[in-house]
């Protein structure tokens, strides 16, 4: 008898394969997520709000998924919804000088993302690296002039840059019960020029930006939500996390700033962190990977979202982390988070192309009802 | 408020999961007919040490880079079919993750014949390892899209270990030094699955006589696990290793690891 009929014929082994099978197909069968639609009555909603991050990049020719899918949920409620671009709003530096060949390309882009916030819904951009002259010298001032161009696509409509003026934030605005706080994280890392003569920021060191977040995040009433908004993640299973294909492992010796694992990078995440420590915020909402990521935070923030998939020509992949909740590597998508009246937080991810049963591809509260 | 629940694609998702186990059954099935007629019946150092003794695990998996994990690890294992006596093992590991990705951990244990009718006391000895996992590469897309999982994650590592039994052999110690190329694939959301290879090679040594030529034997390890059972931390792995030469059987184990997260 040979060593396979040996070794298929023995009855320990054989109890030893049919629990490899079970556990296998019952991992399969039973532990995949499930998608839970809940409907929520409209009346007990006080606010919602989307995300959408990196969708500096739409299609010339046509408005498709899902910056229109975003447009048609927040137009369902407008006087509610609030839709939040959460960085690198224009590919691949922000705007340029006027005069330069890319000018009119870089209006355009960015005229997609706020045309997509319906009438009388609010909407708010984010700085990110890219639009920050992709990290260069031009930065400080392709910011003003970002502010410049959606103030006058605006027209007067609730939908401007925050923190404007190249300033650091932390900017509040409340809307309800909710507070969010908004940050430009790129003026921790960039290089050059960061203020100049007519900055007049009312914060401009990095202490001082810690210690006004430190306040920010701590609002008055046991009821309030705080979430924290910026481009750049505190956790990420992109390819900023030094994932991600063969190069990288060694991103993390490239000293690239714009990767958690560089120095600059860390020293800003642990002074944020280091702001919410005693008062956690409910979620810190960023993009910079494009990929949809919710994740768990730890001590200092409940929730960590990453949704940088807003445009569908940049999606990248991620990987599952210990701390993933969920993860969509290589799919456009946003989030939505819907701030019930009183209490509860319901957090939905829609992805581009969804399911078969629809975009919704994950849901959770990320506060109880 | 109401909740509906849908059970998205699950006769597909079986059918995929299926597929995926066939094909890697019959991976290894041939090894497993190559094996030998048992030919010799001291432990050889390759099945003395915990590379040998302990089943393989999955390689761990990514974690936040801000963080270094400590964790620590149980494992059992038996090896079968080598000859006249089965080997069985237990060790204790302690594990640290560097910024949530390679490992690097040290084991402890003991291994014995089983059903021994030695009188000199040498049914036993002890065994000790150390052993460094490196993540090469961790990406998802092509294997996401390949399983239809989104979450689906591929690691291919590198895997360096060094172990040391005394008194194995009429006194004699073993040393044995290893390198290995391990891949995993982790899919599912609430539940990790992980399916994992561990192909390598092992070169065991006399480390009391020391002038005898090291040996070399090649291994495959296979197995599959549950991260995050219950726990953030908690992860279980099943494997069995098949060493390609002569009379060493099938290894054939469990380990229970945990990480401590912040």
């Amino acid at each position: 008898m040979t060593l396979l009929e040996n070794w298929i014929g023995n009855p320990r082994l054989k109890v030893a394969v049919a629990v490899l099978c079970a556990l296998g197909v019952g991992g399969f069968a039973g532990c995949r997520q499930q998608i839970k639609l809940w409907e929520l009555p409209p009346e007990e909603i006080e606010t919602t709000l989307f995300l959408i991050g990196d969708a500096g990049e739409p299609d010339p020719r046509q408005v498709g998924p899902p910056l229109d899918s975003l447009t048609a949920q927040a137009a369902a409620a407008p006087e509610r919804s609030v839709i939040v671009f959460l960085g690198d709003n224009i590919y691949p530096a922000g705007i340029p000088a006027e005069g330069a060949a890319e000018w009119a390309d870089a209006r355009r882009r960015v005229e997609a993302q706020v045309r997509a916030v319906p009438p009388g819904a609010q909407g708010i951009f984010l700085p990110g690296n890219h639009d920050w002259s992709n990290s260069g010298p031009f930065g400080l001032y392709a910011i003003r002039l970002q502010e410049q161009f959606i103030a006058s696509l605006a027209r007067g409509r609730g939908v401007r840059l925050l923190p404007g003026n190249g300033c650091p934030g932390p900017v509040s605005t409340d809307f309800g019960r909710l507070r969010l706080v908004s940050l430009d994280t790129q003026w921790w890392l960039h290089s050059f020029i960061v203020r100049d003569s007519v900055s007049n920021c009312p914060v401009n060191t990095m202490a001082a930006v810690t210690d006004a977040l430190r306040a920010q995040v701590r609002p008055s009433g046991d009821a309030r939500i705080v979430i924290v908004a910026a481009h750049h993640p505190l956790i990420t299973g992109g390819e900023h996390g030094s994932y991600c294909g063969v190069t990288g492992p060694f991103r993390r010796f490239g000293g690239r700033s714009q990767d958690i694992m560089s120095s600059g990078n860390r020293t800003m995440r642990d002074s944020l962190r280091s702001a919410f420590a005693g008062r956690p915020p409910l979620a810190f909402v960023a993009g910079h990977d494009h990929s949809l990521q919710v994740l768990r935070g730890g001590d200092e923030v409940d929730y960590l979202l990453v949704s940088g998939a807003g445009a569908p020509a940049k999606v990248s992949c991620a990987v599952r982390l210990r701390e993933s909740y969920y993860v969509s590597g290589r799919s456009a998508g946003f989030m939505r988070l819907d701030i019930m009246k009183g209490k509860g937080v319901l957090l939905r991810v829609f992805r581009y192309p969804g399911r078969s049963t629809g975009a919704l591809v994950y849901s959770r509260w990320l506060e109880p009802r | 408020m109401s909740a509906r629940p849908l059970y998205l694609d699950r006769q597909r998702q079986l059918l995929r999961a299926l597929h995926f186990f066939v094909a890697a059954a019959a991976l290894y099935a041939p090894a497993l007919a190559r094996g030998q007629t048992p030919t010799s019946l001291p432990v050889l150092a390759a099945e003395a040490t915990p590379i040998g003794a302990l089943p393989p695990v999955a390689l761990p998996m990514p974690a936040s880079r801000d963080h270094n994990y400590w964790g620590t690890r149980l494992q059992v294992g038996q090896r079968r079919e080598r000859g006249l006596e089965d080997l069985l093992a237990v060790a204790a590991g302690v594990d640290y993750q560097v910024r949530g990705g390679s490992i690097f951990g040290v084991t402890a244990g003991y291994q014995w014949r089983q059903n021994c009718q030695s009188t000199n006391g040498d049914c036993g000895h002890t065994l000790y390892g150390a052993r460094a996992r490196f993540n090469l590469i961790t990406g998802g897309p092509t294997i996401a899209g390949v399983l239809g999982d989104d979450g689906a994650t591929s690691t291919l590592g590198t895997e360096l270990g060094f172990g040391f039994a005394p008194d194995v052999n009429d006194a004699q110690n073993a040393c044995t030094l290893d390198v290995g190329l391990p891949l995993s694939i982790a899919m599912l959301e609430r539940l990790h699955l992980v399916t994992f290879l561990t192909p390598g090679v092992v070169w065991d040594l006399d480390c009391s006589a020391g002038d005898t030529k090291p040996q070399r034997s090649y291994f495959m390890g296979f197995g599959i696990g549950l991260q995050q059972l219950g726990f953030r931390g908690l992860d279980v792995n099943i494997g069995v290793q098949r060493m390609f030469r002569g009379a060493t059987g099938v290894q054939f184990g469990v380990t229970v690891s945990w990480i401590r997260l912040p």
